[in-house]
Formats: C-alpha cells, structure tokens, sequence
C-alpha cells in the first residue's frame, strides 16, 4: 500500500476530517481514496508517470454538491482539481497539476437540454461527444454536432479547453454561449443572458449587460463550470467537398495560401486541417512493420508507407455545409483553386441530408479510432501535443514546419504534425508519439518540447493549449511587460480564490497560497 | 452505427428534451456496455482498431473467452494502450454489471 501524496500544507489528520465532510455531502459511494483509485485518475499518456500525482477523487452529481465541496475544501486547504470526463488525452487525462490534489470529477453530472428550435443545447460537464451524439439521433432532433477527433471526452470540457472539431462550428469555444459556474467561495453564477433569472435568451446572446465573463473560465482557474450553453448546427440540406494529397512537403505554402482568402472570405467555412502522412499512417499501421531502425524515419521507408495507402505528404478535406444549390455555386471555384496547385489527388465527395453518413467528425459523428496511434510503436504508447498558433501565411507556416521538422529529426522522432485553420489564424498541431517501452526515446521528450517551446517562441509564437507538464513554461513565454498578463491572472485569482484550492497552476496561474510549486 | 441502434431501442421516447441525457436500465450490463464501452469497443472504435491486430473477433461483445474478473481488472487498471477508467466514469455495480453481460457467452445472454 502506497502512501497517498498529501498537497502542501495539509495533515492526514485534517484529512480525515475532511473526508467526513466530503462523504456526507455526495455519499461514501461516491468518495474514492483507495490506491487504485489514485492509479486510475492519473495520466496515462504520462511523459514521467512521477508526476501530477491526485491524492483522491470525488464524483457529484448537482451544482449544489459542487458548491459543498468547494466550501470544504478552502475551509481545509484541500487543493481541488475538476475535471469534465477526464479523456483530455495528451495534455494530462484526468491528472491534476499538484501532486496531491483531489480530483473533482464531474462525470455523474450528464443532464442535455435542447431547444430545437433554436439549435442550442444547455449541458452538464458529464456529457460526452457520444452521449449528446446518440441524444439526438434517438429523439431524431436535426441538429449536428462538432467533436473533437477523439470523441470519448465531454462537449463542455473541450469547449472549456479550446479544442477543436472540424465542421463550420469546429472553433468550439467561440460556440458557447452562457455558463453556469461555482466560485471558490461556493457562490453560484450565471453567466450572459442567465443572470436574469429565468431568461430565456440565457443560450441565444452571450454577453447580458456589462461585463460579459464566459471566457474567464475557459483554460482559467477561476471557477467550476456546471453548466454550460452551446450552439449546434442545423443539419445541411447538402455537405460536398473533395479529399486532396499532395506529393511534397513544400507543398504545404502553396495550399495555405490558396485557402486562407477561402475562409477569409467566407466561402469555405469549416475549420479544415491539413495533416502529413503520419496523422493517417499512425491509425493503421505500426512504425516495427516498416524498419527496425532507432531515430527519425528515413525518406524511403516514409515512401513505402505514402505509396501502400495511397498517401500524399500532405493530405487535406475540404467540405461545403448548406443548400445544394449555394454548394454547388461554390464547389467548382473551390475545386478549381485546388486544382490549380496539382495535388496527388482530388477525390470529390457528396452528402445528402436523408443519406447514409460516413462515420467521421467532419460529418458531426464522434470518432475514437484516431487514439489507435497511441499503439505506433507497437507497445504503451500515448501522445502530447505541441501546438503554437501561426498566421495564415503559407510562407511562415512552411519555415514553422522545416524548423520543427529539423528538430524531430534532431531529437529522433517521427514527425506527425497538422495545421488547422480558424478564420484568421493557423494552430499547428504537433504531436509526439511517445514510446513507453523505451526509457531513451522517453528521457528525450522532454528536452525536446522544452526546446520547441523556445525555438516557436523565438519567432513570436506561443501555444494555444498545452500539456500539465508545460503549463508553467508555456505562461512564461507570454511576457509582454515583463508578465504583466499573468499578474492580472493572478491578483484575479487571489481575489476570487483566497485559499487557492480550485486548479491550483492550471495555465501557470498559481495563487499565493501555492506560489513555491511554480515550475516544480 | 451499430452503437447508436442498439442504444436508442433501449430509450423510450420522450416529448420533452430536459429529461437527460441517455439513461440506461439500471445496471443493465448490455446497455451500460453500449453507452459506456461502445465507441471504443464496437465496430470502428479505437479498441476494436487495435485489438482486431491480435485477436478475432475483435470486438468485445463477440467475444467467448473473456472472464468477468478480467474484464474488470482491463477497465480499472487500463491495458495496452486504454487508460484506466474511473469510479467516477463507471462505478463499481455498473462495471461488475457490464463485465458479467460480457462473460456470458453471446448465445446465452438474455
């Protein structure tokens, strides 16, 4: 039996008592402090499984549960760390960032209300991509959802994490639209339009009167979301498009170029994602079927896999969302501009609202089988992202990519990245496959993030979202006036959570209570 | 989807929209397999997609072999490349529910 990790500050005496009062709030059911419980809320895609230890767990299942444990834990200083589902894959799963903080997992909290006629959705923490997904083919609502590539975690969770999905909602958290929060201090808020009670305009404008505060609890630990309205999307009469590959890896300037004043201009309206080779090949194949050599992979063996699955080095959908008639305006100018730059290949695609549907998030179905890539190398696998946010610049974005790709060669790594596109900018999503099985591929990720982190931020770039791991380096790299963002983080975070007990360096925002565990 | 016919025969319609999301029969190991394990574990899921490398069928509500104490034991401490899954996700009546429709042999379940 392990002895579990307590947080800074706190006795196992005091512990004790808390549990008692955790216990009588949710029921003993409900409270998990056994070592297996703390095995299974860490993170799995670890880099160091040393680290990001939880002490425990507690599921409620209502808002007024919530507000008991928040209480609870500042009277005891018990650090608290909330989780929608905890299938945030690659940035820490369901683990806390201090060691020995306890889990608050909102799971059991699975209430959906639609209002179909306004095509929004008010949602607990607990509802997954498939669980919203299934609600509404099973009350056959006409409302399209946008999932993340993994879908097994929580539509709130991902909106509350900038996550991304890929029809012309794929911007997740632009799609909310009122919140429900518990404060540190238990208090119970409602965001926008539902600070009036019993509006019902709470899910149709987001801002209310005053200031508008939704997304000072997105990647924030100022609070736990509760609730959460988001906007879905009416189901197209018509969804047509193409699947194009392009032969080489310069090619990637070009494709950027010709489709930034596509989505500027709004013709081209989903967040479409250019991804390599790797990003497809990862999901059907493993790296020991194709070389047994240690270190990036060579030109010719990524030839041989390019050349079985008919890939390009680079690959690309594009989709039109709406009237039949309004696509078919648009889809010759769209092919015509891809055309233009000689992909590999062009596969026209063409949906019909009544039609059978392709088992794919770009069509609003929830997806687990992009997470096989967790088995390329043929053991315990996982993945951590690294992920700057670029201009829609096909020349940055190339220099962006032969700096990185130099790196994983550098470091020995199989390079799997993506670019997805928002209106404005690019997200260039890196993903390291890791090898749990091999302690010096292991000992090398880290060092190589920290110097990826460095090398995006010598060219002004700094990651949208990130791994526990980096949450403190990553806050660091955004030092205008000398950090000036983080200490308005911060004196925020003091004033609304004196105690600090709620997410404690969740984004490198630390409270004073627990300012020595930055960086640690 | 397979998944998803399954799951809505087991949903009585409803005409109001606040009532939740799917609820499944009270430990129903069928149904609770479906809502918890099914994007995973039926056709096209990322479990089926790994397991169907090494083993037929690859789908674990086809399968004959599996004991109940191993199923729970997979789920809780993870294996290969599935992570763990909580308390908090799957509790223990419902996990023990889900692993003894799972080793019962298909042709014997009700």
């Amino acid at each position: 039996m392990a002895e579990p990790v307590l947080p800074p500050g706190l006795t196992a005496a005091r512990l004790a008592l808390a549990r008692r009062h955790l216990e009588a709030i949710v029921g003993k059911d409900h409270v998990f402090f056994d070592d297996l419980d703390r095995d299974t809320y860490r993170d799995k895609f670890a880099i160091d499984d040393s680290h990001h230890i939880p002490l425990g767990a507690i599921a409620p299942e209502t808002a007024a549960e919530v507000q008991a444990i928040v209480r609870v834990a500042a009277e005891y200083k018990l650090p608290i760390w909330p989780i929608s589902r905890g299938k945030n894959l690659g940035y820490g799963g369901s683990a806390p960032e201090l060691t020995g903080s306890m889990v608050v997992d909102l799971s059991r909290m699975r209430k959906i209300e639609v209002d179909v006629d306004n095509g929004t959705v008010l949602l607990e923490p607990g509802v997954g991509f498939y669980d919203l997904y299934d609600y509404l083919k099973a009350h056959k609502i006409p409302l399209w959802i946008s999932c993340a590539a993994n879908s097994w975690g929580s539509v709130i969770g991902n909106a509350l994490d900038r996550g991304l999905g890929y029809t012309p909602y794929g911007e997740n958290t632009t799609k909310l639209c009122g919140l429900e929060v518990v404060l540190p201090d238990g208090d119970l808020i409602r965001t926008g339009m539902g600070a009036l009670t019993g509006s019902p305009t709470w899910q149709l404008y987001r801002y209310g009167f005053g200031p508008s505060w939704d997304q000072l609890f997105v990647q924030s630990n100022f609070g736990i979301v509760t609730k959460a309205g988001m906007w879905l999307m009416p189901e197209p009469e018509n969804v047509m498009g193409m699947d194009l590959e392009f032969d080489r890896p310069d090619d990637l300037g070009p494709l950027i170029d010709a489709l930034g004043p596509l989505r500027r201009e709004g013709l081209l309206q989903q967040s479409p994602t250019i991804g390599n080779w790797l990003r497809a090949a990862a999901i059907l194949t493993t790296r020991s079927q194709w070389t047994d050599k240690p270190g990036a992979l060579s030109d010719d063996v990524i030839d041989a896999i390019r050349k079985k699955y008919h890939m390009g080095w680079w690959g690309v959908g594009l989709r039109l969302y709406g009237r039949k008639a309004v696509n078919e305006a648009a889809f010759p100018i769209l092919e015509n501009a891809m055309a233009a730059l000689k992909p590999l290949s062009l596969k026209r695609t063409n949906w019909n609202r009544g039609e059978p549907i392709e088992d794919n998030p770009v069509m609003g179905v929830p997806s687990t089988f992009p997470l096989q890539n967790a088995n390329w190398h043929g053991g315990r696998g996982g993945h951590v992202g690294f992920s700057p946010v670029l201009p829609q610049s096909g020349r940055l974005a190339l220099e962006q990519f032969h700096r990185t790709y130099a790196r994983y060669k550098e470091y020995g790594m199989d390079y799997q990245a993506s670019f997805a596109f928002g209106e404005r900018h690019l997200i260039n999503v890196n993903a390291l496959i890791l090898n749990k099985d091999d302690p010096a591929f292991m000992k090398r990720v880290d060092p190589f993030l920290r110097t990826l982190i460095a090398d995006s931020k010598a060219h002004g770039y700094g990651e949208y979202r990130t791994h526990l791991d980096y949450m403190d380096t990553v806050a660091d790299t955004y030092d205008f006036n000398n950090h000036a963002l983080r200490r308005l983080n911060e004196k925020v975070k003091n004033a609304l959570d004196p105690a600090g007990v709620i997410a404690p360096g969740k984004s490198g925002i630390w409270p004073a209570s627990y300012a020595k565990e930055r960086g640690k | 989807m397979r998944r998803l016919l399954i799951l809505a025969g087991l949903i009585p319609a409803v005409a109001a929209f606040a009532q939740g999301a799917p609820k499944v029969a009270a430990l129903d190991g069928h149904a609770l397999f479906e809502a918890r394990c099914g994007m995973c574990h039926d056709a096209g899921g990322m479990g089926t997609g790994l397991l169907s490398r090494r083993v037929q069928p690859a789908e674990l509500a086809r399968r004959t072999d599996l004991q109940a104490d191993f199923v729970v034991q997979a789920a809780r401490m993870g294996i290969g490349n599935m992570p763990q899954i909580t308390r908090g996700d799957v509790s223990d009546p419902e996990l023990h529910a889900i692993a003894r429709w799972l080793a019962t042999p298909p042709d014997q379940r009700k």
